[in-house]
């Protein structure tokens, strides 16, 4: 579970998170949507203890990320499908993080199955399309088999059968009473498998609501989202023509 | 034919590649650290010497050139090297599909920033021994004897250097394997054969044995020697053992040391698939 | 509360797996050995009977050159992680951080030693034949000899640690080495060609004055007698330059510990 309180994150004058206070509930998967510049991939960064609140706190299960003693059992991360090494290849990657926790071959050897690289598995992560780059991604953040999971924009890049398969795994990671935060700019695919949603826009939280909450309002979810972001969008094409939509 | 029609023109790529490398904050603190350094060196040098007897401030014009030299080294390198670390050559080479444009592009942008950032080496080193001339109401009169050469040459030399480190950096792709190929050719290397030779304390009285001349005649070659006989006044005494080529031949030498990386890196982007 | 499974051994493991993955890294150890035994064979059919050199001195006589290589083994093994932007996936799973920097010092300490020595042989081997024509035999019992080889191997080891410092400071490869650069070899050089009291007394605190480890003893006198500056000890030179790989290391764990790693790190 992670619970973010009162949490702000200032770089020098600009605020990128504004006294921002959520939850990602155990056994539901919880869509976290905003526009460009929000920040959600700062709070999401806060929340793993790459970057240092201003204030307030984030935890997972009660504790702060960096006070985790093994931090790939509780959270499993996915933020930048980009972030391996090209020269390395995708099982000796797995295994570098697996090391960290004393995680056997046996698991790494898993989850390449479970992601579906296994034909990949030995090539240079420098070869990888951006859709095998998720997968191996999403790899990683199973790796310690945890309790809470944050994937950012997993879907970004897969072919429509990736996308399928994330679908019905985010579903089943939360059915087996899991918290999975999972940001996309898709609002139709978060619509698909998200139990809840939480919209920021500028830093500061716009709603936190289940589907279906009357919050949200009538309509789809991507109407919601539109009518909740109308005045914080930072970056629109056309903006000087009026605004077009 | 339309402007639109003939695509990427050679004046129009190099003045994207002068667009991104003067875009890049890299290029500026290069920049920055030439003219610095020529500044405080010149100066604390001029400070130093201002008491000897006999004393000549156009003499101190070169004292930092030793480290001068990287300001052009390492803005080339990173001009070079700089569209393989991020991944912009993707997008370059799909707008210049024939690719060696944009190699000649770059060392046209490097060269063009690289002379004006020189110049200002060479003012702000000229600059630098004014106060220590004044204190000795010594004249600095830069268009008498060697002066002239001094100046101009040191300008070519360091404008040279910046677009040999964007061959290698080109050639290598890799700023940090670039710079150690080029400090190392530039900056060590000499001073390593230096030190072949000192130790044995032989006597100039005993003529130049061929291993000083051999030592002298691979420094002369590398690109500071080279580059050095562009600064050195021609009348000056000339390296024992060492090939005499002048201010000319050197600059020829320096040339090279700048064109050969330069077509092996047209060469490996020609035939060679970019990943 | 059960312990933690993140124990210093098994960070260190991932490391030494990473790093000895690194195609880089392991171009860099070769480029080192070619680049030292390269030089001492060159710089040894320049040595004369009755010239300085001892057969030490020919051995390590590549040193110079071969610094700059394992400057880049240090840098190069500082910032992959920020240059890849992989350190986040590091860092997710060791939050506490500072065990990575350990681990990559013990790593990059081993790899650059065992370069090291690997160069030194090489160098000996390569140079064996003129040591033999000019009578300059190497003797392993004579003091001034065993320190002289141990000292190429511990101070290309402590320079191979401050890249690691700059790099890890740092976290952009070039910046990182150029600065190395300068302050190991450039700064040095040049001080050197503008001697006095305050050049001289900068130069003997430089860590390029690690060199001292590797000099011979009459080579060092004729040093001391030419430089107004302080005469190091050669073992006091040595602890200098360990001095500055851990000033510099510690500098980085502290911007490990209190920065962020922000999403544009590369």
């Amino acid at each position: 579970m992670i619970q973010v309180r009162a949490l702000t994150k200032r770089y020098g004058p600009h605020t990128a998170v504004d006294g921002l206070t959520f939850t990602a509930p155990p056994g539901a998967v919880t869509g976290f949507l905003g526009p460009n510049g929000a920040g959600k991939s700062t709070t999401m960064r806060m929340i793993v203890g790459l970057e240092r609140p201003t204030s307030g706190t984030a935890t997972v299960d009660g504790v702060r990320y960096a006070d985790l003693g093994a931090p790939l059992h509780s959270v499993g991360t996915m933020l930048d499908a980009r972030s391996v090494h090209p020269g390395r290849s995708a099982f000796r990657h797995l295994m570098a993080m697996a090391r960290t926790h004393g995680i056997p071959r046996s698991r790494v050897e898993e989850v390449i199955g479970l992601t579906g690289l296994e034909s990949v598995a030995g090539r240079r992560t420098g070869t990888f399309s951006l859709g095998m780059g998720q997968r191996l991604g999403i790899a990683g953040a199973l790796l310690g088999d945890p309790g809470t999971l944050i994937l950012d924009e997993p879907v970004n890049g897969l072919d429509p059968d990736g996308v399928l398969w994330v679908r019905h795994l985010v579903k089943e990671l939360a059915a087996e009473g899991r918290a999975v935060l999972l940001s996309s700019h898709l609002v139709h695919e978060l619509a698909l498998c998200a139990d809840r949603v939480v919209v920021i826009g500028k830093g500061r939280l716009l709603a936190d609501a289940a589907l279906g909450d009357p919050a949200l309002g009538a309509g789809s979810l991507e109407d919601a989202y539109l009518r909740l972001t109308a005045g914080s969008v930072e970056y629109r094409a056309g903006a000087a023509g009026g605004g077009a939509r | 034919m339309s402007a639109r029609g003939r695509g990427a023109t050679l004046p129009r790529v190099v003045a994207a590649e002068w667009t991104k490398l003067t875009s890049l904050r890299s290029t500026w603190w290069a920049a920055l650290a030439s003219v610095a350094v020529s500044a405080a060196l010149t100066y604390l040098s001029a400070n130093a010497s201002s008491g000897d007897p006999g004393y000549d401030p156009l003499g101190d014009l070169t004292a930092g050139l030793l480290l001068t030299q990287l300001g052009p080294l390492v803005l080339g390198v990173l001009a070079g090297t700089g569209e393989f670390s991020t991944g912009g050559f993707r997008t370059t080479f799909v707008a210049v599909p024939r690719r060696w444009p944009v190699l000649a592009a770059q060392a046209a942008a490097v060269a063009g920033f690289a002379l004006p950032v020189a110049v200002a080496s060479v003012v702000a080193a000229v600059l630098a021994v004014l106060p220590a001339a004044s204190s000795r109401d010594l004249p600095v009169n830069l268009t008498e004897g060697s002066t002239p050469q001094e100046l101009a040459g040191t300008v070519l030399f360091l404008t040279g250097l910046s677009l040999f480190g964007l061959a290698v950096g080109a050639l290598v792709r890799r700023a940090v394997p670039a710079l150690v190929t080029v400090i190392g050719l530039t900056l060590v290397l000499p001073v390593v054969l230096t030190l072949a030779v000192e130790p044995t304390g032989t006597t100039f009285a005993e003529g130049v044995t061929p291993q000083e001349a051999a030592v002298n005649t691979i420094t002369t070659l590398l690109p500071s020697g080279a580059g050095g006989l562009l600064v050195t006044p021609s009348d000056a005494l000339t390296v024992p053992g060492a090939p005499d080529l002048g201010a000319v031949g050197g600059g020829l030498v320096l040339a090279a040391w700048a064109l050969v990386p330069l077509v092996a890196a047209a060469l490996r982007l020609r035939l060679k698939d970019v990943k | 509360m059960t312990s933690s499974p993140v124990t210093f051994p098994r960070v260190l493991a991932s490391e030494a797996g990473k790093m000895t993955g690194v195609r880089t890294l392991r171009w860099t150890a070769l480029s080192c050995v070619a680049v030292a035994a390269g030089t001492a064979f060159g710089l040894s059919l320049f040595a004369r009977p009755g010239g300085g050199a001892t057969g030490a001195s020919l051995a390590v006589a590549g040193h110079v050159l071969a610094q700059l290589g394992f400057l880049a083994l240090g840098v190069t093994a500082g910032t992959e992680e920020f240059r890849t932007k992989l350190a986040h996936v590091t860092f997710l799973a060791v939050p506490r951080r500072l065990p990575v920097l350990a681990a990559q010092a013990v790593v990059t300490a081993v790899l650059a030693s065992v370069t090291a020595a690997v160069a030194l042989v090489a160098s000996i081997a390569v140079t064996a034949a003129r040591r033999d024509a000019l009578g300059l035999p190497l003797n392993l019992a004579d003091a001034e000899t065993v320190r002289m080889l141990a000292g190429f191997v511990l101070h290309q080891t402590a320079i191979a640690l401050v890249g690691l410092g700059l790099g890890a400071l740092l976290r952009r490869p070039a910046g990182a080495f150029v600065t190395a650069v300068v302050g190991v070899v450039v700064l040095d050089q040049f001080l050197a060609m503008n001697p006095g009291r305050f050049p001289d007394t900068v130069r003997a605190f430089l860590p390029g004055a690690g060199t001292r480890l590797l000099t011979g003893d009459d080579r060092l006198a004729a040093l001391d007698a030419a430089s107004s500056g302080p005469h190091l000890e050669p073992w006091a030179a040595g602890l200098l330059v360990a001095g500055w790989a851990t000033v510099l290391l510690a500098a980085a764990a502290t911007r490990l510990r209190r920065g962020d790693i922000a999403s544009w790190e590369k």
